[in-house]
C-alpha cells in the first residue's frame, strides 16, 4: 500500500479504523505529493513499521484493540518518527494526556484539508521531538520533592518521613496538582485498583499525609477536602532541576 | 447534608431508642409509687383477722388493728351491724371476681359483703380495666357485734387511660420499632433509587458519547470532501454548518455530564480564564473588553471545570456580539464569591421573557434568520453548567441600555 513513485517525499502513516476518512485523508496527503501507508489498527501498523520507516504517524485516538495513546506511548519510545493525533474528543484533558504520551501535536475531528497539510508540514519540517528525560522533582510551596528518589525534604533540608503509602498518595497528587481527585481515582492512580466504598483507608492515609505536610510546612494547608468526598493539592507544583 | 447510608441508619436507630429510652424513664418517674404493686390481702389472711379480732380483748383490739393496718390496707372497727348488700358485680374482670368469691367464702357463715370502690373511671368504664387493680371494701359482722371493715388502697400503677405504665412503654417501643423499621427500608429503597438513577444518567451520558462520537466520525469524512465543493461561498457555508453541528453536539455531551455531576473539577484561576477567550475575540477585531475592578478578583480561585467555564464565558460573549454588538466584560470578587457580568449594547431583553430565555430552544428572534445562527442552546447550557458548578446565572439590565448576564461562582475555600 506504499506509494513508490515519490521516493524523495515524506512518507506518512495513517492509523485510523474508519476506512472512508482513512481514504480521504490519504488522498489529501497524495494530492500534496507524499507517500502514504495505511493502516487499520495496530497489528498493521506494526507490520507496516517492519518494512518501512515513516517520518510521521497520523494516529486516531480512538481504535479497536491497542488504542491510540498506547500506540503513540510505543512509538514514541522506540521510533524516530513525529506523531500528529486525531482525536475525536475536544477536551483538553485529552490533549494533555496525549502530548504527554509522546504526541507531538493534535488535530480534533472534524478538520479541514488544509489544516490537515499545514500541521503536517509544520511536524515534518520540525523534525521528531527530542524530548529530554521528563524531570521528576519538584518544588511544592516550601518543600522539595523528588519522585524517583523518593525523598520529601522541608526548607531546611531535612527529609520527611513518610511511609511507602502516603509517599505514593503524595506523587498521585503532585502528578496531578490543582485537579479535584476522588477517592476512586485515588485508589486507581496509586493501587491500580478502585476502591470498595466502605473502604476507608484512602481517607486514613490522606489525613496521616496531610498530619506530617502540615508539620513540614506550618501555615497554608497543601490538601484541601472538597464536597462529595474529593482531595486536591492547592499548592501550585514546580518542576525544579 | 448528604450522610452516607451507614451514618444515617445508625441514626434512625440510635434516635429510636433513645426516644423509648426517654419516654420509659420519664414515665417510670413521673408516677411516683410506680413500683408499688396491688397489695390485696390474702383470704386466709382475713380470716385470720377475723378470728383474732373475735378472740381478742377489746383492749387488744386496737392493737391488732394498729398492727394490721398498712399502706396497702386499712382496717377499723365499727359498733353496731354495718354489713349491707354484695352488689352484682358488673364489668370487673375475672380475677376480680374471684377475689370477691374467695373473700365470701371464708367468711365462715357470718355476714359480710364487698364492695368495690370507686366505680371505675376513664377506660374502665368501657370495661377495660383488665390489668387495673380495683379497690376493695370488705365488711363482716364478727360475734362481737361490731362490724370489721377492711379497705383495700389503690396504687396509681396505671396512667391517665386505666393502662398499666409498663404496657405502655413496651407498646411504644414496639411501634417506634415498627416506625424504624420502615423509616430503614425506606432509607434502603432510596439508596437503590439513588443507584439505579445514577446508573440510569450515566448510561444516558454512554449513549449521547456514543453518538457524539459516531456522527463527529461522520461529520470528519464530510468535513474532508467540503473542500471539493467548487463554489467558495457554498463551501464556506457547508464548513460552518459541519461547525454548528459539532458545537451543539459539544453543549448536549457537556450540559448532560454536567447535571450529572460527572465534569472533572481543577482549581482555576477565574480571570485568566475570562481574559483567554476576550483575547481570543480581540484578535480577529471583535469589539470586546475586559475589566477587573480590584486586583483581587485577578487571582481568585474557584473550583470548577475549565472546559465548562471556557463554555459558559463564549456562550455569554458571542450571544453578546451577535445580539448586542458589543461585549463589555467585568470581573468583581466580594470574597465569598465572583461575579462576572457581560453587558452588551442590542436592545436588551425584556423583564418577562428573562426566565423563559433560560429554556432549551428558546430564541428571542421570532425571525430565526440564519444569520445569528444558534439553536436556542447557548443560554440554557450556561445555565446547567454554571449550576453545576454551585453558581447562579441571571439577567438585567446593562446602565448601557444593553443586557447584563451575571454569573456569580463561589470561591474555593482550603478546608
Amino acid at each position: 500500500m506504499i506509494d513508490a513513485h515519490a521516493a524523495t517525499a515524506a512518507t506518512i502513516l495513517i492509523v485510523e479504523d474508519d476506512a472512508v476518512i482513512r481514504q480521504l485523508v490519504g488522498e489529501v496527503l497524495r494530492n500534496e505529493g507524499f507517500s502514504v501507508a495505511e493502516a487499520e489498527g495496530a497489528t498493521q501498523m506494526n507490520a507496516i513499521l517492519a518494512r518501512t520507516q515513516p517520518q510521521l504517524v497520523i494516529l486516531d485516538v480512538m481504535l479497536p484493540g491497542e488504542d491510540g495513546l498506547s500506540i503513540c506511548r510505543r512509538l514514541h519510545a522506540h521510533e524516530r518518527c513525529s506523531i500528529l493525533m486525531l482525536s475525536a474528543k475536544a477536551e483538553e484533558i485529552d490533549r494533555v494526556a496525549g502530548l504527554e504520551t509522546g504526541a507531538d501535536d493534535y488535530l480534533v475531528k472534524p478538520f479541514g484539508p488544509r489544516e490537515l497539510i499545514a500541521r503536517v508540514r509544520a511536524l515534518l519540517r520540525r523534525g521528531p521531538r527530542i524530548q529530554a528525560p521528563p524531570t521528576r522533582r519538584f518544588s511544592v510551596a516550601t518543600l522539595k520533592v523528588d519522585l524517583d528518589a523518593r525523598l520529601v525534604v522541608d526548607q531546611q533540608n531535612a527529609p520527611v518521613a513518610l511511609t511507602s503509602a502516603e509517599f505514593d498518595l503524595f506523587a498521585c497528587f503532585i502528578e496531578r496538582p490543582r485537579r479535584v481527585l476522588t477517592r476512586d481515582q485515588i485508589g486507581k492512580f496509586t493501587r491500580g485498583r478502585v476502591p470498595d466504598p466502605l473502604d476507608r483507608s484512602i481517607d486514613m492515609i490522606v489525613s496521616r499525609l496531610r498530619r506530617k505536610l502540615d508539620r513540614a510546612n506550618p501555615g497554608a494547608s497543601l490538601i484541601s477536602t472538597v464536597r462529595n468526598g474529593g482531595y486536591l493539592l492547592t499548592a501550585l507544583v514546580t518542576p525544579t532541576s | 447534608m448528604r450522610l452516607r447510608p451507614a451514618i444515617r441508619i445508625g441514626l434512625v436507630i440510635v434516635s429510636t431508642m433513645t426516644i423509648v429510652w426517654i419516654a420509659t424513664v420519664a414515665l417510670f418517674y413521673s408516677s411516683t409509687s410506680a413500683s408499688a404493686r396491688n397489695n390485696r390481702p390474702l383470704p386466709a389472711e382475713v380470716a385470720a383477722l377475723v378470728a383474732l379480732l373475735e378472740q381478742a380483748s377489746p383492749a387488744e383490739r386496737s392493737l391488732v388493728l394498729r398492727a394490721v393496718t398498712s399502706r396497702s390496707m386499712t382496717v377499723r372497727l365499727e359498733p353496731g351491724n354495718q354489713v349491707g348488700e354484695t352488689p352484682k358485680l358488673q364489668r370487673v374482670p375475672r380475677m376480680t371476681e374471684r377475689a370477691v368469691e374467695q373473700y365470701l367464702a371464708v367468711m365462715g357463715g357470718r355476714p359480710s359483703s364487698v364492695t368495690l370502690r370507686p366505680e371505675p373511671t376513664g377506660l374502665g368504664k368501657l370495661g377495660l380495666t383488665f390489668s387495673t387493680p380495683i379497690d376493695l371494701e370488705l365488711r363482716v359482722r364478727l360475734a362481737s357485734g361490731d362490724t370489721l371493715i377492711i379497705d383495700t388502697l389503690r396504687y396509681p400503677v396505671t396512667n391517665l387511660l386505666g393502662l398499666p405504665v409498663g404496657f405502655v412503654a413496651g407498646l411504644t417501643g414496639a411501634v417506634l420499632g415498627l416506625v424504624a423499621l420502615f423509616a430503614l427500608k425506606r432509607q434502603v429503597a432510596f439508596n437503590e433509587l439513588q443507584v439505579r438513577l445514577s446508573q440510569l444518567v450515566r448510561a444516558r451520558i454512554a449513549m449521547i458519547g456514543g453518538i457524539s462520537h459516531d456522527v463527529r466520525t461522520f461529520l470528519t469524512r464530510l468535513r474532508l470532501r467540503v473542500d471539493r465543493i467548487p463554489d467558495s461561498q457554498e463551501r464556506d457555508r457547508a464548513i460552518a454548518d459541519i461547525a454548528d453541528m459539532i458545537r451543539l453536539l459539544d453543549d448536549a455531551l457537556l450540559a448532560s455530564r454536567s447535571g450529572a455531576g460527572d465534569l472533572a473539577e481543577e482549581l482555576i484561576e477565574f480571570a485568566q480564564v475570562v481574559q483567554a477567550e476576550v483575547d481570543d475575540r480581540y484578535r480577529v477585531g471583535k469589539a470586546v473588553d475586559l475589566r477587573i475592578t480590584d486586583a483581587a478578583a485577578r487571582t481568585t480561585a474557584i473550583l470548577g471545570n475549565r472546559l465548562a467555564l471556557r463554555r459558559v464565558i463564549s456562550n455569554l460573549v458571542d450571544n453578546a456580539l451577535i445580539y448586542g454588538k458589543a461585549a463589555h466584560l467585568s470581573i468583581d470578587s466580594d470574597g465569598q464569591s465572583v461575579t462576572l457580568l457581560v453587558d452588551d449594547e442590542g436592545p436588551g431583553i425584556p423583564r418577562d421573557q428573562r426566565e423563559q430565555i433560560m429554556e432549551p430552544f428558546v430564541r428571542l428572534e421570532d425571525s430565526r434568520n440564519r444569520r445569528t445562527g444558534g439553536a436556542g442552546l447557548g443560554l440554557a447550557v450556561a445555565r446547567s453548567l454554571v449550576e453545576a458548578q454551585d453558581g447562579t446565572i441571571s439577567i438585567a439590565d446593562a446602565p448601557s441600555g444593553g443586557a447584563r448576564l451575571a454569573v456569580r461562582l463561589p470561591l474555593f475555600v482550603a478546608r
